[in-house]
């Protein structure tokens, strides 16, 4: 409280259920970093912002780290020889690994958990002469956006010197923003000028604007996130006991629209009463809107209510452009252009869009790469299984098994998430997208088996196993004399040529790798 | 059309185009009174080497050769071409000398388990999703184990609860057969319904000697002889499929190593 960004607060604006002292407490914790320390990584997905106290850290700006600095995999593609040399070269004991490798990149261990674990750089002079960097001192606030949006990382900030730092989840930090005018007024103004305008410029309705138009835009756009981020949790309950949690309502069938949804991040089911229940017409991910048939009805004077409800599944993060700007600046100026959800329902049957409904209810929406098995073509001969394992050192990266609808199965490998909830967390920056194919990876090196992904993970896709080295034995912590643990998880063969080994082993056409979004079963339209 | 059926189509059409070739070509050697069944031979010969390297490529899963699915189709395709080619080679459907046969019932051998197996593996996978379950073959026997367990327990728990051991008898003396490995295999190849028909005769034997507290025992014991006959029905079907395998490649693996000393003999007597 001591901090001037708390004690300016007036901390009566609070409710009683929600006091400032219970957000610090709660929500908020002190880290220390050392010299060198990486605080966040450019690309990581976070749910935390950091409030430096005492101490100067760099935020690199260009040219960006080499990524093994920063404790990413460094994935070169096997020729057709390396690759056909593992013929022999795989071990009889799976997970056998180079140890002699691990000393290659600079983990300081956690001072009191292996959570806090992190990768420091070691010759910071170096760096700052190779890179250019700005330094951020104390009352500096970062990291808000990624922690608020859902995205990824844009920079990565190391500690120049020791420092202190407060971090704050991103619950308090919604709290914070939510209940007190300053934070607000931070948060939002600095969305406004590093993001939105970006994001405003990205959408074809706000493309054509120019610089003066488009800021009038962002001024009198609003900010929103529904449901909860931490949507895993309630979505492993839903998948062990059966029951789903309410999906939160954006905006609900025959209402008004007030003004365009946008999402930026997350999911949001599109659906109509129909009977006792809700059908799903289809659903919403990053870049689309909701809303805009309807208020180009009221703008050609007939009245019309929402057509379709919008719920968030899992969390949503969305910006709503009032409906004066979207007239003024949209409607007179390129007129119609989207197309109603609602005319799914004359061409597809409730029997066609059972798979979507399945697909949106399990959040296997959320996959870019889901292993997906026809069982009506799979004879079970295990041909994806063996050739996983022949390319990952003789244990496979999946199993073949999973959640069933009709005669489709999503197999228990990694979907490679469009919301990955693996990377937040990592204290090593282990899990991250590869930068050549967008896979979500882990870096062996850097991992520390800490297990925060594979308990993150919402669809039990990631497993923890023991280690052995060159010569077949069990590594083991030299102290505890606990194997050594590293978390493993399908990588769609990125160091392998061809591609994912497992869709070119099956000879019966019956495993695909998918965008749900892009397959016709699941509803996709075009 | 989708890709599979064009797939297969262009395969038909190139495995008819050659077959026509060769005929062309042979009917034509054959005027010029060459020896056609060395022409007829030596291409059988490669397709069969051509079709054995189908499982060379499985285990070749690391290197970025063609999709094992273009493999299958080429091998089921090629596999019915090397049929019609071997009528043209033999000239009849039964050869005269004594090791000639025995090539030939191998060959026939393996092209007949080469086609129940594509039948049953067209078959098999869609009624496994008609059972509405999806169960790792390697772990059927614990799940049989844990549904056995979970019978027992309820039987336990009936004598207990209701003081009657009428339900632990017919248990005793009937359904403990049924719980304790899989049952009606042969019945379940084939897609019989005996294995219904049992357990409705059971539920119906023992029905009436037992109370309604009883019946709610029976009727869990019941949901788990359900659940077994489904599991029952991936053993055979799952079995099934793994086991023509077992048939078929030994059978390929003897009809190449008489085809080889075929051609040795051949080469070293006939010319």
């Amino acid at each position: 409280m001591a901090l001037p960004e708390f004690a300016s607060i007036d901390a009566d604006s609070f409710p009683k259920h929600t006091p400032l002292d219970g957000i610090l407490r709660n929500d908020t914790r002190i880290v220390r970093y050392s010299p060198g320390d990486i605080v966040v990584r450019e690309g990581d997905y976070g749910n935390s912002a950091f409030l430096v106290v005492s101490g100067n850290l760099r935020v690199v700006i260009s040219p960006a780290l080499p990524r093994n600095l920063i404790g990413r995999q460094l994935s070169e593609r096997k020729n057709i020889f390396q690759a056909l040399a593992q013929l022999w070269t795989n071990r009889t004991v799976p997970e056998v690994r180079d140890t002699s490798r691990y000393g290659g990149q600079s983990v300081r261990d956690g001072a009191q958990a292996e959570t806090d674990a992190r990768v420091f750089l070691q010759d910071i002079p170096a760096v700052l002469d190779d890179h250019q960097t700005a330094q951020l001192g104390p009352s500096t606030l970062f990291g808000e956006l990624a922690a608020l949006g859902r995205v990824a990382r844009t920079a990565t900030i190391f500690a120049e010197e020791e420092a202190e730092l407060l971090e704050i989840r991103w619950q308090g930090l919604r709290e914070l923003r939510k209940y007190d005018q300053t934070w607000r007024k931070t948060i939002d103004d600095r969305y406004r000028e590093n993001a939105l305008k970006v994001h405003l410029k990205s959408s074809p309705y706000f493309s054509g604007l120019g610089e003066e138009e488009l800021n009038e835009v962002a001024d009198a756009t609003l900010f929103e996130s529904h449901g909860s981020f931490e949507w895993h949790v309630s979505y492993k309950r839903m998948r062990d006991q059966g029951k789903a949690d309410k999906e939160p309502i954006i905006a609900r069938e025959g209402e008004y629209p007030d003004g365009l949804l946008m999402i930026r991040a997350g999911f949001a089911r599109v659906s109509i009463k129909m009977g006792n229940g809700e059908r799903t017409l289809t659903y919403l991910g990053a870049g689309d809107s909701f809303g805009y048939d309807e208020l180009w009805a009221g703008h050609q004077g007939r009245d019309i209510s929402l057509q379709t409800s919008l719920k968030a599944v899992g969390y949503v993060d969305l910006l709503r452009v009032p409906a004066p700007i979207l007239e003024k600046y949209v409607f007179n100026k390129i007129g119609h252009q989207a197309a109603s959800p609602l005319h799914h329902l004359a061409t597809r049957t409730v029997s066609q869009d059972a798979p979507l409904e399945w697909a949106v209810e399990q959040r296997f929406v959320n996959g870019t790469k889901a292993m997906l098995i026809d069982l009506n073509r799979c004879v079970r001969c295990d041909d994806c299984v063996r050739a996983c394992a022949s390319t990952h050192g003789g244990n496979p990266r999946f199993i073949r098994h999973g959640r069933t609808f009709d005669h489709w199965m999503v197999a228990n490998a990694c979907m490679h998430c469009a919301d990955p909830v693996c990377m937040i967390g990592c204290p090593t920056g282990a899990v991250h997208r590869s930068l050549e194919t967008g896979a979500v990876v882990i870096n062996d090196d850097t991992c520390i088996g800490c297990g925060t992904c594979a308990n993150s993970c919402p669809y039990n896709n990631i497993r923890l196993v023991e280690i052995s080295d060159i010569a077949g034995k069990m590594v083991r912590d030299p102290d505890s004399q606990k194997p050594i643990m590293k978390a493993t998880k399908c990588d769609l063969c990125e160091t392998n040529p061809g591609g994912p080994s497992c869709v070119r082993a099956c000879p019966h056409d019956a495993l695909q790798r998918v965008t749900f979004q892009d397959d016709e079963t699941f509803g996709a339209t075009s | 059309m989708s890709a599979i059926a064009t797939r297969y189509t262009l395969l038909w059409g190139a495995a008819i185009v050659g077959l026509a070739i060769l005929g062309v070509y042979t009917y034509l050697a054959n005027l010029q009174l060459e020896r056609t069944e060395f022409i007829t031979g030596y291409s059988l010969f490669a397709l069969m080497i051509a079709l054995a390297l189908f499982n060379a490529r499985k285990k070749l899963a690391m290197v970025p050769l063609i999709r094992s699915a273009y493999w299958l189709a080429i091998h089921v395709v090629g596999g019915a071409a090397a049929v019609i080619l071997f009528f043209i080679h033999t000239g009849s459907i039964w050869p005269t000398g004594g090791y000639e046969q025995a090539l030939a019932l191998v060959f026939y051998l393996v092209s007949v388990s080469g086609i129940v197996g594509y039948a049953i593996q067209r078959v098999n996978p869609r009624r496994l999703v008609q059972t509405d379950l999806e169960i790792i073959y390697e772990r059927i026997p614990a799940e049989l184990a844990e549904i056995r367990e979970k019978a027992e327990a309820e039987i336990l728990a009936c004598t207990e609860g209701t003081g009657s051991d009428t339900l632990a008898r017919h248990y005793m003396e009937t359904l403990s057969w049924y719980f304790r490995r899989p049952r009606f295999i042969l019945n379940n190849v084939f897609g019989g319904k005996a294995v219904e028909h049992w357990l409705r005769l059971q539920y119906r034997t023992v029905n009436r000697y037992l109370n309604d507290n009883e019946r709610e025992y029976l009727d869990r014991i019941n949901d788990l002889a359900e659940m077994k006959a489904k599991i029952d029905v991936h053993y055979a079907c799952q079995g099934m499929m793994k086991g023509w395998l077992l048939v078929h490649l030994p059978l390929a693996a003897a009809v190449l190593g008489l085809m080889f000393w075929h051609v040795i003999v051949v080469n070293v007597y006939a010319l």
